[in-house]
């Protein structure tokens, strides 16, 4: 490149993205701290940690044993004393194991203590269906939006992992951060210069009239798939990337759908109770003559098994169908 | 802190918690008549730096560590003048500034919070100490097992501190718990304990004081398992069901009524200068109550501040 | 004749690499087994060796940058004189062979 003016993005592995945030953050405050399995010298189970043991050391990049309850407590009760934790859950799935500590008291001590204890932690876990079986699937940040007290935030792609990151490190309270093991895989722009990603914002991914797809983290990625699909038949959608489910940016959505008066909303999560529900019920609160659908999983867990994994979490051809139908609705 | 001031602490704690319960409005509260000492011999050994965390049961240990009472009986009764603005109540009751993390109502929910608490300071606030104080019935809660081992592996500088009153509610520890001696909860990790008779506060003094030094000297996690009576039901909320006659028996091992015979067989304390101390506590309590019904409520509004 | 070294595949779920080293510069000739170039993918290291003798002409992507699977890296021949293309799409591809670590 011959030009002297720096870029302003890089391309970056997802996984290096995440790395990237951590670090700028660890060099800036002495106090964030990673805890969790397998992020010392293995460098995380999606490489995501690699080169910060060797950066800062084992006081600050700890393994821990398998015991989700104990680390999120002790993540809680850190960050209640003035450190800055990062405490690593690899499945989603087993964030159900720590939920007493974050929500009982992480997500609660700044209220029960009438402010005087903060807790300034960020829970990293990885959601998703990819071939690994029925406890080792689920997206469950539908359960977390509904915790007062606790913000949840999920990036669709690298550039988005960093920013988020980089904002949840620098929170006053509690922050789930979900990425998703497909992501793991891909690659995007990453700000070059240190810039976060404001929580509570969500992005307009793709500009459309007809339809307004709101969805997040992986199925972001179906959804512009789908809009691709849809493009050749004349079909043109909005997507609105949430990018943070607690809290969310009705503003964002409600703009779009305002305009295009169909409001489809896409998870990988179960419907029921889901982000899609909370998402199409407020965004009726706003607006009406809004017709609305929901695509998620199938009620079922979701196997190991590729046809029956295939068949329960949602697909570009099941998301077009849904749109189709949708528009065909009086 | 010496026999005076530890039959002091006592009597504050005994004194307080009876006129909190003659009160209409006393709320749903766990008492510690009978546990007194060990909250008191325990506190008697942290120094101002160091935190304390608790379970529900935390009257007892707010006052022993020296929280004002008036603030104490103001967070109880709900208002603003309280450490936490009347929003945790005895089950959350909390004032860090005075070396009281808190109280955590989920029972055993604190002990890797304190264990967390323990990892800061050990980085923050070299030479300070954090004490958990849980009961019997949080010792067969995983919560437990996994901090001991992690305690252990990363020499925290954590207490814990076992107060075994032999019941969880309504159920002996002969049927909730496999060990006799909670101590023995310790080994497996490789953590010194000691078990101490909890009825008398100068015993749970040294050896708090023993296991304390330790700790803080970089020796890593200890337990401290308190064999301690508890004379009334285990809440405001629940009946008692042992019987009457062995309730009877049981307040013949008053820690106070122990500690102040000691005392006066010692020739520290006469029975005229006991009636003063009482006279003295009743007064402060008094006081405490009068502070705390004058305070104002929480504005409603507050139902919904420092939530994020 | 005129090759194009391309970017190896299938490699499961990996859609794109990015170049970490070259084992040479331009002009260097490549025997069977020798290592060419690594390659890095989302989550491990690839090792792409000679299958057959070449001589590296001109490299298309610089270690830090970007190529997807099957696209080309570098133009290689088996004449270090012979006359480069203006265009690979003709051009067949040099056989590898592939290791991930």
């Amino acid at each position: 490149m011959s030009s002297d003016a720096p870029p302003s993005s890089t391309k970056l592995f997802f996984r290096e993205a995440i790395a990237r945030a951590l670090r700028e953050e660890m060099s800036r405050d002495e106090r964030v701290i990673v805890l969790g399995q397998d992020v010392a010298a293995f460098g995380g189970s999606y490489r995501e940690f690699v080169g910060l043991y060797e950066s800062f050391g084992p006081a600050r990049v700890r393994n821990t044993p398998v015991a989700e309850s104990a680390m999120i407590g002790i993540g809680v009760g850190a960050a209640a004393a003035g450190l800055r934790p990062l405490v690593s859950i690899t499945y989603m799935d087993f964030l159900m194991l720590g939920l007493d500590p974050l929500v009982n008291y992480g997500a609660k001590a700044r209220y029960k203590t009438g402010g005087q204890i903060e807790v300034p932690l960020v829970v990293k876990t990885t959601a998703g269906a990819k071939g690994q079986g029925v406890a080792h699937s689920q997206c469950i940040e539908a359960w977390l939006m509904a915790v007062p007290g606790l913000k949840v935030v999920a990036p669709s792609n690298a550039g988005d992992a960093y920013g988020l990151l980089k904002s949840a490190l620098l929170e006053r309270g509690p922050v789930v951060y979900v990425d998703h093991k497909r992501l793991f895989p891909t690659a995007g722009e990453v700000a070059a210069e240190e810039t976060p990603v404001p929580i509570g914002k969500a992005a307009l991914r793709r500009r459309g009239d007809d339809v307004t797809i709101a969805t997040f983290s992986f199925m972001t990625r179906i959804a512009e798939q789908s809009a691709e699909r849809l493009a050749a038949e004349g079909i043109s959608c909005e997507i609105v990337d949430l990018r943070s489910l607690a809290p969310l940016d009705m503003a964002t959505v409600c703009q779009s759908a305002g305009r295009t008066r169909a409001l489809l909303t896409l998870e990988e999560g179960q419907l029921t109770c889901g982000v899609g529900a909370e998402v199409i019920f407020r965004a009726r609160e706003s607006l009406a003559n809004l017709r609305t659908a929901r695509v998620g999983a199938l009620p079922a867990p979701v196997s190991s098994n590729p046809i029956l994994e295939a068949a329960s979490i949602p697909d570009a051809a099941r998301v077009t169908d849904e749109v189709r139908r949708l528009l065909a609705e009086r | 802190m010496q026999g005076i001031a530890l039959l002091r602490a006592m009597l504050l704690i005994r004194t307080f918690e009876a006129a909190l319960t003659r009160r209409r409005d006393h709320g749903f509260q766990l008492l510690s008549e009978g546990q007194e000492a060990v909250a008191v011999g325990l506190c008697s050994v942290l120094g101002a730096r160091d935190q304390l965390l608790t379970s529900g049961r935390s009257i007892a240990p707010a006052l022993a560590r020296g929280l004002e009472p008036g603030l104490v009986m103001a967070e109880l009764l709900g208002k603003a003048a309280g450490p936490c603005r009347g929003k945790g109540g005895r089950g959350h009751l909390a004032q860090r500034s005075a070396g009281f993390f808190g109280a955590h109502a989920v029972v055993a929910g604190n002990i890797s919070i304190a264990a967390g608490v323990a990892l800061a300071q050990q980085q923050q606030e070299p030479g300070t100490i954090v004490a958990c104080l849980f009961g019997d019935g949080a010792c067969g809660a995983g919560a437990l097992h996994e901090t001991l081992n992690i305690a252990a592996l990363w020499k925290l500088p954590l207490l814990f501190v076992c107060d075994n009153n032999g019941y969880s509610v309504s159920t002996p520890r002969s049927e909730a718990l496999a060990p006799e001696s909670l101590s023995d909860l310790a080994a497996p990790f490789g953590i010194p304990a000691r078990e101490v008779d909890g009825m008398d506060v100068v015993a749970v003094r040294d050896a708090a004081q023993e296991l304390a030094e330790r700790t803080r000297s970089g020796g890593g996690p200890s337990f401290l398992e308190c064999r301690s009576e508890r004379f009334a039901s285990h809440s405001t909320a629940v009946r008692e069901t042992r019987s009457a006659e062995e309730m009877r028996s049981l307040r013949k091992r008053c820690p106070i009524a122990g500690l102040a015979a000691r005392l006066e067989a010692e020739g520290i304390l006469a029975a005229s200068e006991r009636k003063r101390l009482e006279q003295e506590v009743e007064r402060g309590v008094e006081e405490a109550i009068r502070f705390a019904e004058d305070a104002p409520y929480p504005d409603p509004s507050e139902a919904v501040s420092d939530v994020i | 004749m005129i090759y194009k070294l391309v970017v190896p595949g299938p490699i499961e779920d990996v859609e794109e690499v990015r170049v970490l080293e070259w084992h040479g510069k331009s002009g260097r000739t490549f025997e069977p087994g020798e290592l060419i170039v690594e390659l890095e993918t989302y989550k491990a290291i690839v090792e792409v060796r000679a299958a057959q003798r070449g001589i590296l002409r001109e490299m298309l992507c610089a270690a830090g940058e970007w190529q997807k699977v099957g696209l080309p890296l570098a133009v290689m021949s088996d004449d270090g004189a012979e006359a480069l293309p203006d265009s690979l799409a003709a051009a067949a591809e040099l056989a590898v062979e592939f290791e991930i670590n």
